[in-house]
């Protein structure tokens, strides 16, 4: 049987146990006397103990085996773990991760699990062993009944037989259908033993034929030899029949407690939702060309509305199906927050909210890193140690909070620490220094405060601790969240906390945009952060730092020339008189953004891009338009 | 007419693997449970003719799950799952009432055999 198609199934739920035993293991530490911790962890590594002998990777299924003996020690023993052994428990998990993934990309002979196994066997050795499991359960056979009657059989079961008590056992009861059982050679209670060699000898009283019965006992399987009375086995082995008949079994059908989902492999998924990015794009075409084609024959544009509206329900659903909540990467955030907090020796509460809001696969799997580095962040330069807290009369625990909220067409998510916050002013005087802001200014606002941290290296350099190393991986982080057509944002307040705001799209594959003209050219402007579109002069003007900006609703918004920041080509039409401002909004940020014209809103399939060497960065993405012209995006972003 | 299966393990791995082995073989997989609760539900539902049943099941195990099932149908046919070293747990599960057993790592040849005991 080819295993190899088991073995993406294999390694994915093997992480969701894994991870499973990660929160178990946290919640045991939190709780040491909780009974339930322990059960839970046991089930997962059991559960991977017999998917890995499954697949044959012996050596994860050996670790697995060892980590089982230990927790039914722990587990039957009722007693809170002691420190040593929960951290056992938490290397043996990582342990146990990093095997498993060695042997799905089948590299288990790299593995070196000797010291673990070690540890392992030794810390099983130091439990008391469980009282003896309840007096064993009443022996099938009864034993007082005098002898002699009866015929002698013995039997054994195959060498190679696994599990020869349970075998025994099915046999035993078996013959029982056909006659008392008489002594038995060794005791029932034995069966129970791995130590069983898988003989036994009995003696029956029964009226059947001896034939019979041997054809009774081989029925059980798995047995190697038989002897009923004097006689010598002369029947020959059973040969199993396979497979039962009737070819046409398991076709879907209307069994009502058929389960629901399936596994979908997400490489099918992307694929999937490539083809229907392209059948939108042709759908594009052909509803221009229907709209050139319909005076000549209408069906033509019925025909193309039908296709619009499949399509889109098709898309739709895909959408839907690449949808992952969160929780599939967050979860391993606590076990992270606690290793962090650990080495540092800091005290932190950590609590996730929103772990159901669903994203897009491929988001959730780039947001991983850039989240771990603002939590890692948050623990180390975020939270004061313990004693610090207490002189600022703070809870010696720090609290970190990861929340997630869905906000119209995006997901926010907030890494919240109750920390020491960010100073300003010493940030503010090391910007000055390395010229990044002008010497006159006075403060910094939140958005200056992200850009200042966010450039490579900045708080690298001597003053780390002066001001937290903010800026480690905040230019790392920012950079994927921007590739991402999302954003970051900063609040910070001295000595309450600091809290970052990562707002990303719902989806990356498909985004409804405006499309703009600017000379002659096209541009897309993904719906998500426009705001709203104004007529430019229909609001009163002004300047804000020295740019042009226009008074909307009592609030300055900065206006962006499209023509002047990007210029336009030679032949480009002067601008209309009347030219379109696009309100982008991004959190609290806006921008107008000023164009010649708007032309449609529409579906467009985002394809990824390489800006050549000197390209604005204000472009996130190129989509191909519905006559086959690519057209750029701009990133809201970049631009805001 | 196909025998009707019920297949009882807490990972879909296992579920999967054993659908495909029976489904191979001609059988009709009805309906799949989790824990040994959703297996006495299930099967009170589907009445199948054979049922695969793992030991270690979050809820209520396996071995709970064979004697609620053999309460409310005494000829119900249930083939245990288990793994090595589970020697103790398997007698428990045969003196409960399950007809046979396979051994994790399953062979598909030896899980043939033992339903077509356990049907036969």
């Amino acid at each position: 049987m080819d295993l190899s198609q088991y073995a993406e199934l294999f390694l994915a739920e093997s992480r969701e146990h894994l991870s499973a035993c990660n929160q178990l293991l946290l919640e045991w530490e939190r709780h040491p006397a909780s009974p339930e911790p322990v059960g839970g962890i046991f089930r997962a590594v059991h559960t991977i103990k017999g998917m890995a002998a499954t697949m044959g990777y012996g050596r994860v299924a050996d670790l697995a085996h060892r980590m089982e003996n230990l927790l039914d020690h722990l587990r039957r023993g009722g007693k809170s773990p002691g420190e040593d052994t929960l951290q056992l428990l938490f290397r043996a998990t990582d342990a146990l991760e990093k095997a498993v993934g060695l042997a799905v990309a089948g590299r288990e002979r790299e593995l070196d699990v000797a010291a673990i196994l070690a540890d392992l066997d030794r810390a099983g050795a130091k439990e008391p062993t469980a009282p003896a499991a309840a007096s064993p359960p009443p022996a099938a056979a009864s034993f007082a009944a005098p002898s002699g009657s009866g015929r002698l059989v013995s039997v054994t079961i195959r060498p190679e037989a696994p599990l020869k008590g349970g075998r025994a056992t099915l046999i035993v009861r078996k013959v029982q259908s056909l006659g008392v059982i008489q002594r038995m050679q060794p005791a029932a209670a034995a069966f129970e033993s791995d130590d069983f060699d898988g003989q036994f000898v009995f003696e029956l009283d029964s009226a059947a034929d001896a034939r019979d019965i041997e054809v009774a006992i081989r029925s059980m399987g798995d047995v190697e030899r038989v002897t009923v009375g004097d006689e010598e086995e002369h029947v020959t082995p059973a040969e199993s029949v396979a497979a039962g008949g009737g070819g046409s079994g398991g076709a879907a059908g209307a069994g009502g407690g058929r389960t629901r989902h399936i596994r979908v492999d997400l490489r099918r998924l992307d694929t999937l939702m490539d083809l229907i990015g392209e059948l939108v794009t042709e759908r594009g075409r052909l509803n221009e060309l229907a709209a050139r084609w319909v005076g000549q024959d209408p069906v033509i544009d019925e025909v193309a509305i039908q296709i619009s509206r499949l399509s889109a329900d098709l898309q739709n659903e895909i959408i839907q199906a690449r949808m992952t909540p969160v929780w599939q990467v967050f979860d391993r955030f606590p076990r992270l927050v606690r290793d962090v907090a650990r080495q540092l020796g800091k005290q932190v509460a950590f609590r996730v909210e929103g772990k159901e809001i669903e994203l897009d696969r491929e988001i959730l799997d780039e947001l991983g890193d850039p989240l771990v580095h603002l939590l890692r962040n948050a623990v180390d330069h975020g939270i004061e140690p313990p004693a610090e807290r207490k002189r600022a009369k703070k809870d010696a625990e720090g609290a970190i909070v990861l929340t997630a909220v869905r906000e119209r067409s995006s997901v926010a998510i907030s890494i919240a620490d109750d920390g020491r916050g960010i100073d300003r002013s010493r940030i503010l005087a090391k910007a000055k220094r390395e010229g990044i802001v002008g010497p006159h200014v006075e403060s910094l606002s939140d958005d200056q405060l992200l850009r200042v941290l966010a450039r490579p290296g900045f708080s690298t350099a001597e003053a780390v601790t002066a001001l937290s190393g903010r800026g480690v991986g905040i230019d790392v982080a920012m950079t994927r969240i921007r590739a991402l057509g999302g954003s970051i944002e900063i609040r910070t307040e001295p000595g309450k906390g600091t809290t970052f705001v990562l707002r990303l799209p719902v989806t990356l594959a498909i985004v409804r945009a405006l499309i703009a003209a600017v000379g002659l050219e096209r541009y897309a402007l993904p719906l998500t952060y426009v705001a709203e579109t104004v007529e430019l002069g229909t609001t009163p003007m002004t300047k804000m730092e020295g740019r042009e900006a226009m008074v909307l609703r009592d609030r300055v918004v900065p206006l962006i020339d499209l023509r002047e920041l990007l210029g336009t080509n030679g032949g480009s039409p002067p601008p209309p008189p009347r030219r379109p401002v696009i309100v982008l909004e991004m959190g609290e940020r806006r921008a107008g953004i000023v164009v010649d014209g708007m032309l449609s809103q529409q579906e467009i399939v985002v394809k990824g891009f390489d800006a050549p060497q000197g390209t604005l960065p204000v472009f996130s993405g190129a989509t191909i338009m519905g006559d086959g012209v690519p057209a750029l995006i701009l990133d809201a972003a970049g631009l805001v | 007419m196909s025998h009707t299966v019920l297949v009882c393990d807490d990972a879909i791995f296992m579920r999967t693997m054993i659908t495909d082995i029976l489904a191979q073989a001609g059988f009709e997989v009805v309906g799949e449970a989790e824990t040994g609760s959703q297996a006495v539900e299930k099967y009170r539902q589907l009445k199948p003719d054979l049922v695969t049943m793992d030991i270690v099941m979050p809820d209520m195990g396996g071995i709970d799950a064979v004697r609620e099932i053999v309460k409310q149908d005494p000829d119900a046919k249930i083939l245990m799952c288990s793994a090595m070293g589970q020697q103790a747990l398997v007698v428990e599960a045969i003196q409960a009432g399950a007809k046979d057993f396979v051994v994790k790592p399953f062979q598909p040849s030896r899980v043939l055999e033992a339903v077509q005991r356990v049907l036969g």
